[in-house]
């Protein structure tokens, strides 16, 4: 039997660069490069990078 | 010592009967010997139990050594010819114990009535001196964990890594504008090299 399709999106998690532990989930297409973008944390009271969190392999 | 004697005679009748049953200069603590730590001998406060013990009665917890010198039971001295009337006492042939002349509790009323009088030491060595209590204090700490001397709380991790993770924050968050610099320059992450683990 054939393998199921893997899905066209992936959820990826964006953590906050600012070591807070603050983090955003987002949606984005499989074969998309990582996310990354400016976004407030709500622990330090700021803007700042959050960046995707590969998980274990490295990004591409 | 002259001037404490001296003021005997203003005592409140209690204190007066039990001076007069038992003169200070037979049964005081002042005439009491000093004790002293024997030479070479670990003293009780030396191994205090760890303040890491999960349960004092769990099994292989550390218990006190009864044998090992202690200042605070030394201080409790009772010379055999004049019984101190605040101690029990072993009568060897019977091998049974008679209780103190006096309870806990009258104890307590009289040592409470001496510190008033400012005629404290002239009451025979006993468990509710302010001297006992306090040598017992300074060898057994508070009973509570973590606050005898060289003990500390545990906490809870979150407690214990508090320090260091607002380090990190605050280090991260000095680095922030140059990062961001950084990422801008780079496409907003097209070049970017360093993603972070999860």
């Amino acid at each position: 039997m054939a393998k199921k399709a893997k899905s066209r999106t992936i959820a990826v998690r964006l953590i906050s660069m600012a070591m807070t532990g603050y983090y955003r989930t987002m949606i984005r297409p499989r074969l998309h490069r990582p996310l990354s973008m400016l976004k407030y944390d709500p622990v330090v009271k700021k803007k700042v990078l959050f960046l995707e969190a590969t998980k274990g392999g490295k990004a591409k | 010592m002259a001037s404490i004697t001296e003021s005997v005679g203003k005592l409140p009748l209690r204190l007066r009967n039990f001076f007069a049953r038992y003169p200070p200069q037979v049964y005081s603590a002042l005439v009491a010997p000093r004790p002293t730590a024997p030479e070479g001998e670990a003293s009780a406060e030396q191994n205090l139990p760890s303040p890491y013990t999960a349960d004092r009665d769990a099994k292989g917890a550390h218990k006190e050594d009864r044998e090992a010198f202690s200042f605070s039971r030394a201080l409790l001295h009772n010379d055999p010819s004049n019984q101190n009337p605040f101690l029990p006492r072993k009568i060897f042939t019977t091998g049974k114990w008679i209780g103190p002349r006096y309870g806990l509790r009258q104890q307590a009323d009289l040592v409470k009535l001496a510190i008033k009088y400012n005629v404290e030491p002239l009451l025979p060595p006993s468990t509710k001196s302010t001297e006992y209590k306090q040598a017992r204090l300074a060898e057994r700490g508070l009973r509570i964990k973590g606050t005898g001397i060289g003990q500390k709380v545990k906490g809870h991790k979150w407690e214990r890594t508090m320090e260091a993770r607002l380090e990190d924050r605050r280090k991260a968050m000095t680095e922030m504008p140059e990062m961001i610099r950084l990422w801008k320059q780079r496409g907003h992450g097209r070049g970017w090299r360093q993603w972070p683990k999860r």
